[in-house]
């Protein structure tokens, strides 16, 4: 019976809602502009959905996604991604980011900055994300706050 | 009659460019545009002048268009072409150049091109950024098929803030100054322009 209390306690707290792994982003310079880019896993059996991210790293933080229209590449602002139940939602280069406008200071590669994710069911997520060239494959530490 | 000797002699001539050409189309070059005649003045991210494409005649150039205010697609062209450089480097081979030009010459002074190239450990001997005067640089675009169009400015602590949708494209222009080749910029596949170089050489 203990065990299986145990058990069940190791569940929840191994599997929070949403997860959000893999955390980098570019390195870049104060004024300039940067993206930052994670794998979000919806681990609960209902959509959630991203609708703000802040840091204090930039004057303006944005979901953004780039597209492709003839060749020619641009960005936009989205207002909110939706991740469905099971599923993973990857930031990647050349498609979803956040994006970082005008840095309140430099990002140097191999170093790591805070930033905050908001869902709807799940909360805010604090995550560390490494700048670097291109994507890291291990997961950083993340805090769950309420 | 000796006319009609000449006359015939042409035909075979251009019939021999025609069969040259035809065979040329079917190699891995779509391009063969000759650039030559061309000569932009530019600065380099030392603010050294430099004239394209004319200072790098007899090499074979990769040209990409860059803005460094961007956040994703340019620092992958870069990327992409730093990872040419590399790879190429590895094969013994540095007599390459890399060329990446800002079609936002407004904001991409030499001094910020300069720590753009830093910050991404460029090796910086055979790989330039050029900025230069905003009609220089548009006549560039043209000559090489680029376009660029800002979006909308946002006022972000007193200073305008915008983004360009632009072409995404990283080019090679061989030894003799024709432009032979284009690729997506930020989606290239490396493999491919190393390759491409290899055949140029
Ligand atoms: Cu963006």
């Amino acid at each position: 019976m203990l065990n299986l209390i145990i058990g069940f306690l190791l569940l929840t707290t191994v599997a929070p809602k949403v997860e959000v792994l893999n955390n980098w982003m570019r390195p870049s310079s104060k004024d300039m502009n940067t993206a930052v880019y994670a794998k979000i896993k919806n681990n609960s059996d209902k959509a959630d959905t991203l609708y703000s991210v802040s840091s204090t790293l930039a004057k303006v933080t944005e979901i953004h996604e780039t597209y492709d229209k003839g060749g020619s590449m641009g960005m936009r602002k989205v207002d909110f991604i939706v991740i469905p139940a099971k599923k993973t939602f990857e930031l990647k280069p050349g498609s979803h980011h956040i994006m970082l406008i005008k840095l309140n200071q430099d990002i140097q590669k191999g170093k790591k900055y805070t930033v905050t994710y908001k869902f709807r069911r799940a909360g805010e997520i604090k995550v560390e994300a490494i700048a670097s060239e291109k994507a890291v494959e291990n997961s950083s530490k993340m805090h769950n706050k309420k | 009659m000796k006319i009609l000797k000449l006359i015939l002699k042409l035909q075979v001539s251009i019939l021999l460019l025609l069969l040259l050409t035809v065979s040329g189309c079917k190699s891995d070059f779509e391009l063969n545009e000759n650039l030559k005649g061309f000569s932009f003045t530019l600065s380099d991210q030392d603010g050294k002048t430099v004239k394209f494409p004319a200072d790098q005649k007899d090499k074979i150039i990769v040209v990409g268009f860059i803005f460094t205010h961007c956040p994703d697609i340019c620092p992958l062209t870069v990327n992409n072409m730093q990872l040419v450089q590399n790879a190429l480097k590895t094969d013994g081979m540095d007599d390459v150049e890399f060329i990446a030009i800002s079609f936002d010459p407004e904001r991409d002074t030499v001094a910020l091109l300069k720590k753009f190239a830093a910050l991404r450990e460029i090796d910086e001997r055979n790989f330039k950024f050029l900025t230069g005067t905003r009609k220089e640089i548009d006549s560039l675009m043209s000559v090489m098929r680029i376009v660029a169009v800002t979006g909308d400015t946002t006022m972000i602590d007193g200073s305008p803030s915008y983004f360009y949708t632009h072409t995404d494209r990283i080019s090679i222009i061989d030894r003799r100054g024709f432009l032979r080749k284009e690729y997506p910029g930020s989606k290239a596949n490396i493999e491919e322009i190393v390759n491409d170089i290899k055949k140029l050489r």
